[in-house]
């Protein structure tokens, strides 16, 4: 087992390698202006400067810190609304015929509109910047929670709800260590669907004009002509991003909450 | 040598019907079906497939309710189930995401045992059914027939009064079903619960129950009631006694009226 994943972690980096080589390629002298296109060494060389501001490369130098905690969170505050709304409607949705009928087809129907749909009456009710970056985020993400939690909570089979119930489990017992343990592979896919989300609505909503955060640098650097700037923006959301879908899956691992999915 | 007890079990007039997919009339599965078993007694029922046998012992569990008649557990109305009806089903449905230990903890959880107290009734009854060393495991890394002990532990843990099975064994081999049903009876001599025992298999009603009950094609009712006469323990080898072939072929026959 170790060994084939091993294997495939060597097959995974060929494809970024080759990206590598081919960027390196074109932003050698008389490819690519780097107004455009930066070459990888400067790119690297403006990422640490964001982070330390050694060399005052930009005038983000030394920043990353205060833009990755506002970032950081927005989407802390989204996504936690996101989850405290979604998951509890997910599961009653799941399990009570009643609140499925009068609530899941008006979700699916909001569902429908694209959340960038939501972008400018959302200006419209918050103003630019922060609460319309907040509203955004929970939007967007408590569908795939929700969605996800209703699923998980409507296919646990019968006989382990039966189980629970001759061992002496009453219709609330039966919710905590019946249906929501049995729903967690659902819901924990779910929770990364909307946490990804998150990032992507994070930033745009903070494309519309926030003072601090990442997606701000993004839209600051376009107008003073950083490109660099902007693509050391996208790799940290990126980066940050996968850190933060770790971080929610070793948590749940972390609680041994995923046994089934360590199945051999 | 045997004192008979109180009744433990009854059911009076039952009657259940399922409604037909895409018919408008209903399908009988149960008729009329009157029941009684003493405490500690040891009662199979057997009948054809799909006369009704899993439905009620649904009932009894209190799973399902019957659309008439009356069926009550130590003179308490049966209404929903209970952990003194323990039900072992034909898969052994432990809970996946929970170890074998804390499967069988689930039921003393519920009633909140002290957490020392309950961790010493457990580990009695998983040694009772030989998953000592076993503690930790998932159930999804036991074989189907420790799971199935596993499964008879959690039930037997919380002492009930009734044990229902539904074919607890048809889906082992012959071997570890043998076992199984040896290991079933050693604990039953042990904690003498009422024990309800559905299965197919004519010889295993005969090696194991106080009496059976043969329940006719569907509509199901019950057409007969045998007290079974070998002493206990029984060996395998009263298989092969006149006697034994005797009844059994009886009781095939009833089975094929
Ligand atoms: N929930 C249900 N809805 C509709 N019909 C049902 C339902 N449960 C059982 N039935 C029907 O009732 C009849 C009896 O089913 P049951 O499972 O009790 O049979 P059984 O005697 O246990 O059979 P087997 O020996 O094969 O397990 C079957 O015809 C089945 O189709
Ligand atoms: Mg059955």
């Amino acid at each position: 087992m170790t060994v084939s994943n091993w294997k495939v972690d060597y097959i995974g980096f060929v494809l970024p390698a080759l990206i590598f080589t081919a960027w390196y390629l074109v932003t050698l002298e008389g490819g690519v202006p780097a107004y455009l296109i930066p070459s990888p060494s400067n790119l690297v060389r403006v990422a640490v400067d964001f982070a330390t501001g050694h060399a005052n490369l930009t005038p983000y130098a030394g920043t990353l810190l205060v833009h990755t905690l506002a970032s950081v969170q927005r989407v802390a505050m989204g996504f936690g609304l996101a989850v405290a709304v979604g998951l509890p409607l997910g599961f009653l949705t799941g399990r009570i015929s009643l609140a499925k009928s009068s609530l899941d087809s008006t979700v699916h129907l909001i569902r429908i509109i694209p959340g960038i749909g939501w972008l400018p009456i959302a200006m419209v009710w918050f103003g630019v910047g922060e609460n319309t970056t907040l509203f955004l985020i929970s939007l967007a993400a408590f569908f795939p929670i929700y969605v996800n939690a209703a699923q998980g909570a409507s296919s646990v089979p019968p006989l382990l709800i039966r189980a629970g119930r001759m061992l002496g489990a009453n219709k609330l017992t039966i919710f905590t260590t019946v249906i929501i343990p049995a729903s967690l592979p659902s819901t924990l896919a779910g929770l990364r669907l909307g946490l990804g989300i998150s990032w992507a609505y994070l930033v745009l909503g903070e494309l519309t004009g926030v003072t601090y955060g990442l997606g701000a640098v993004m839209m600051d650097a376009r107008m003073l002509g950083h490109a660099e700037m902007i693509l050391v923006s996208m790799i940290f959301i990126g980066l940050f991003g996968r850190i933060s879908d770790m971080i929610l899956v070793g948590s749940f691992k972390r609680l041994d909450l995923l046994r089934e999915e360590n199945k051999e | 040598m045997k004192v008979m007890q109180r009744t433990n079990l009854s059911a009076e007039g039952i009657n259940k019907s399922f409604s037909r997919p895409g018919e408008h009339d209903s399908l009988k599965v149960l008729e009329d079906i009157r029941f009684e078993i003493r405490e500690g007694e040891f009662v199979s029922i057997l009948g054809p497939s799909g006369c009704g046998k899993s439905t009620f012992l649904n009932i009894l569990a209190g799973f399902e309710p019957a659309d008439s008649g009356h069926a009550a557990c130590c003179g308490e109305r049966i209404r929903e189930p209970s952990p003194e009806r323990a039900v072992v089903f034909q898969s052994p449905v432990l809970f996946p995401w929970l170890s074998v230990k804390d499967n069988i903890l689930y039921g003393l959880k519920l009633r909140k045992n002290g957490r020392n107290e309950a961790e010493e009734i457990a580990s009695e009854y998983i040694r009772a059914v030989g998953l000592d060393g076993f503690w930790d495991y998932y159930p999804s890394q036991l074989s189907g027939g420790m799971q199935q002990r596993a499964a008879l532990a959690r039930a037997l843990v919380l002492r009930p009064k009734v044990l229902l099975m539904d074919e607890p064994f048809a889906a082992l081999d012959a071997q570890t079903r043998y076992s199984m049903q040896q290991l079933l009876l050693g604990l039953w001599e042990n904690y003498r619960h009422t024990v309800v025992f559905i299965t197919h298999d004519v010889e295993e009603a005969l090696l194991m129950s106080d009496r059976i009950c043969i329940m006719s094609k569907r509509p199901g009712r019950i057409i007969e009631e045998i007290t079974v006469p070998f002493e206990r323990p029984r060996q395998l080898s009263l298989t092969g006694t006149q006697e034994f072939s005797m009844l059994k072929g009886h009781i095939f026959g009833r089975l094929m009226d």
